[in-house]
């Protein structure tokens, strides 16, 4: 059974690298580049593999990387956020988005989260959504092999203990099943963005007549709420919300 | 500061032969030592003036050969004379021996006087002076005056008051005749450039200078200083000044650097001298003049203030400047090639040249992360002159690797501004490879305990290194708990266990066909076992009975708990029945019905009514026991 799901995933990476025969080139070119030192060509190389619609959290960071070398703190800070995305607990990446944070104006407070739900998070950030979905697959597996144990113990004994394990295997299976999932959503969602502009008006309203609240900087992420033509609604980590312009913005 | 006055004065020649050679006595003092041809001729003179240019050696000459004079006219010359003198100081002899050769010229026309090198022949070896320049000034009044009074006073008066003003004497002294200047070489320079200051005295040489009091001395605030030149004894020479010829005397000289920009202004500096003015009121007795015909008057002389203007140094310094400024060369060494660990060596590094050397501040210099380094010595070895200072300055970079290897000390850096380019440059050592070999453990032992652990320092801020492994690069949006693939394998898992579970159903009913009807049938087996044996109790055939009773029970525990009748022994059937469930006091009326029935199969003397109860005990038994089965 165990090799049957080995098979599965090998096949889920042949199928990626499939067909990535110039990706692969491309990629080795841009990091080459990288180590002579030739960031902008780097970044080229990266973001065609980018365009291909071929992303990985390694990609990422390594465009990450190459615009903090121009530079660029708002494209690198955009970019480390897609590459924890994809990988919440890379510790390179989460690494290297301090170092660029560095470099940001604004501080901004953050409203502390309740902690239960940090230690939930922090948990489901310790895999990638594949992990935790191999994982899963893994217990819905005991558990079935439990049940059938439960069923056909030639005495009670048995029966009850692998009743107790098959409950508690299932139980584990759906809370993996649910972090992946979360997972999943968390990469797919548009729920954040980043200022790559330098500076940005933050305005009372969706126009040009509106009020500057606030001016936020390059770097800064703030959260979308809605959408009015050229304009978003975001917010803050600190809770301040206001509008602001698409073109100032992009999404994680 | 006391000065003690020595008024060397060249005088024009107006004496007598005999004082002639007393002068020269004085003169020619400091030159006995070495054997060669000095020439002793006054720096400037007056245009028809009578001077003396006068050629000394030490020894016997044997032949001289005349030097080539243009420019004046030679009125006597050369007139050799020989001068010997043997002393006794403290019971030791000493001798002096001196040959010379006059000329007494005069110089007609404003210019220059030449005079080419004279030889002499001494021993065989020729011996060449050099040549002299000598300027000719317009002459001034009072020398003239001077000129004619001398050839007519008595020789004394002359020889006694050497340099004393006679025609000068009743006049007042103007701020011409006598007059202090600090003179600096440049008053535009950058911070940090030196500049030479030399405190002047000017005197007519008219007049005679006794001596000074009350001097004080510039006070260069704004600038670093240092006195190159402080002499002992005040030595008047002739100087060309704004065409006039003076007797000046330098009082000190010094070297300045700014300190800082702007416009600095150097204090005034004083000093009152005595001056001898020749009375009016004097005789013409020769002691008059010998004795007191002079009066001494005090003169106060003050220099004006000077304003140097410092311009900071342009901006763009390189970050290893390091103050200085000047004309600077640098070498970089190490103590040792080969250092063991443990072992303290050193890095030297050498800075040489001219400039502001005292003010250069130490090169950074950055030793590979394990070493120890120590407080760096620093070795001055230059003399201050008029470029600031020269020479060198060395720092010492001490140190102790602490572990071996092969090392790379990275070039040592260092900037400076250089004035005459009007730029900053930067000059670099060689890298400083080496190598530390395994130090000795006996030594290193006790060394290697004192270390304190330190925490790794970071040297900067920078992003980690990009991942180059394979990108792992998937379509946007797929991921494996979005995808089919992970629902089919939860649907295929399912499946799995609803075929395995159906698969297992399947195999227990066929085992378990068996099974079950012997369990069905064991009640009704024991049944007719049991109405057998009661036949036979009918008859009152006790081992049949017994016989009957015993296959019975072991008959119906065998089908009921699928034993094999092989398997039959006594402590397997307690522990499945204790298994099962099974009381053990009906375990215990069970096996002690088998015992009985055992017991009575073979025994002789059995009584009737003992069958009625344990065929009625047997029943109870299989009853109980299909309770609890």
């Amino acid at each position: 059974m165990k090799k049957t799901s080995f098979l599965f995933i090998i096949l889920l990476f042949a199928t990626a690298a499939f067909g990535a025969a110039d990706t692969d080139s491309l990629w080795i070119k841009g990091n080459d580049a990288y180590s002579m030192g030739e960031y902008d060509k780097a970044l080229e190389d990266y973001s065609e593999i980018e365009q291909n619609g071929k992303i990985s959290a390694r990609l990422f960071y390594n465009i990450g990387n190459s615009y903090y070398k121009l530079n660029k703190t708002g494209k690198s800070i955009l970019y480390y956020e897609k590459a924890l995305k994809l990988d919440p607990s890379g510790k390179d990446i989460i690494n290297n988005l301090e170092v660029a944070k560095l470099k940001t104006l604004d501080k901004i407070d953050t409203v502390p989260e309740f902690v239960m739900a940090t230690w939930i998070k922090d948990l489901r950030n310790l895999m990638s959504s594949n992990n935790w979905a191999y994982l899963c697959l893994v217990f819905f597996l005991v558990t079935v092999l439990l049940l059938l144990l439960f069923k056909f113990a030639p005495n009670p004994g048995q029966r009850k203990v692998s009743f107790i394990m098959a409950c508690l295997s299932i139980f584990v299976s759906v809370v993996l099943f649910l972090f992946s999932f979360s997972l999943y959503r968390n990469s797919v969602s548009e729920k954040y963005a980043i200022v790559t502009n330098s500076f940005s008006n933050v305005k009372s309203a969706p126009s040009t007549d509106g009020n500057n609240i606030f001016i936020i900087h390059e770097g800064t992420k703030v959260e979308l709420l809605d959408k009015v033509g050229e304009w978003k609604r975001v917010e803050l980590s600190d809770g301040r919300q206001g509008w602001i312009l698409s073109s100032d913005i992009e999404i994680i | 500061m006391n000065l003690i006055f020595n008024d060397i004065n060249m005088k024009p020649l107006r004496l007598p032969k005999r004082i002639a050679a007393l002068f020269v006595l004085l003169f020619s003092v400091s030159f006995l030592s070495a054997q060669s041809l000095t020439v002793e001729a006054p720096q400037i003179v007056a245009r028809n003036e009578v001077f003396k240019v006068v050629f000394s050696t030490n020894t016997d000459v044997e032949s001289f050969s005349r030097p080539a004079i243009s420019g004046a006219t030679v009125l006597a010359g050369p007139i050799p004379q020989t001068f010997h003198s043997t002393s006794f100081v403290n019971g030791k002899r000493s001798e002096s021996y001196q040959f010379s050769y006059i000329y007494t010229l005069q110089a007609s026309e404003l210019g220059k006087v030449k005079i080419s090198p004279a030889s002499v022949v001494i021993k065989g070896k020729t011996y060449s002076s050099k040549s002299v320049t000598i300027e000719v000034v317009a002459a001034q009044k009072n020398n003239s005056g001077n000129q004619g009074q001398a050839y007519s006073g008595d020789p004394f008066d002359d020889f006694f008051n050497d340099g004393s003003p006679s025609g000068n004497g009743h006049g007042t002294i103007t701020a011409s005749d006598l007059f202090l200047k600090l003179s600096l070489n440049k008053t535009r320079v950058v911070k940090g450039e030196a500049i030479v200051a030399v405190l002047k005295l000017y005197v007519n040489p008219g007049i005679g200078v006794s001596g000074f009091e009350d001097i004080k001395f510039p006070v260069f605030n704004g600038f670093w200083s240092q006195e190159i030149q402080t002499p002992q004894t005040v030595n008047f020479s002739r100087e060309n000044y704004h065409n006039k010829i003076y007797n000046s005397a330098v009082l000190r000289k010094y070297v300045l650097i700014p300190q800082q920009s702007g416009n600095i202004k150097i204090g005034t500096s004083e000093l009152v001298c005595q001056l001898r003015i020749g009375s009016s009121g004097g005789g013409n007795s020769i002691f008059d003049d010998f004795f007191d015909h002079y009066q001494t008057v005090k003169k106060r002389v003050v220099t004006s203030p000077i304003m140097v203007h410092v311009l900071p140094l342009p901006s763009g310094a390189p970050a290893s400047f390091k103050g200085g400024v000047g004309h600077f060369s640098m070498k970089a060494s190490l103590s040792r090639d080969s250092v063991r660990a443990h072992e303290a060596a050193s890095v030297n590094v050498v800075i040489s040249g001219e400039g502001n050397l005292n003010l250069i501040e130490k090169p950074d210099l950055r030793f590979p992360a394990d070493f120890e380094s120590y407080d760096v010595k620093t070795n001055n070895n230059f003399n201050s002159g008029i470029k600031g200072s020269s020479g060198s300055k060395s720092f010492e970079y001490p140190f102790i690797p602490r572990s071996k290897g092969n090392f790379v000390i990275p070039p040592v850096i260092f900037s400076y501004y250089d004035v005459e380019a009007k730029r900053y440059r930067t000059i670099a050592s060689d890298s400083l490879r080496f190598k530390v070999t395994k130090g000795d453990d006996s030594t290193a032992g006790p060394v290697i305990q004192g270390i304190d652990k330190k925490d790794v320092a970071t040297l900067g801020n920078d992003i980690r290194y990009i991942v180059t492994a394979s990108p792992h690069l998937v379509r946007r949006g797929a991921m494996f708990v979005a995808g089919w693939l992970f629902y089919m394998i939860i649907i295929l898992i399912m499946i799995l266990y609803l075929f395995t579970n159906a698969l297992f159903l399947r195999m227990i009913k066929l085992r378990g066909d068996v099974r079950r009807t012997k369990n069905r049938k064991a009640n009704k087996i024991a049944g007719a076992r049991l109405r057998k044996a009661k036949s036979f109790m009918k008859d009152n055939d006790m081992p049949q009975f017994y016989e009957e009773l015993h296959k019975a029970l072991l008959g119906y525990v065998s089908d009921k708990l699928s034993i094999q009748f092989a398997d039959m022994q006594r402590e397997t059937i307690q522990e499945i029945l204790q298994e099962k469930g099974v009381s053990s006091e009906s375990i215990k009326a069970f096996t002690d019905l088998l015992d009985i029935c055992e017991m009575e199969r073979y025994s002789p003397k059995a009584e009737e009514g003992a069958m009625g109860t344990i065929y009625e005990k047997a029943i109870d038994v299989i009853s109980n026991l299909e309770n609890k089965l």
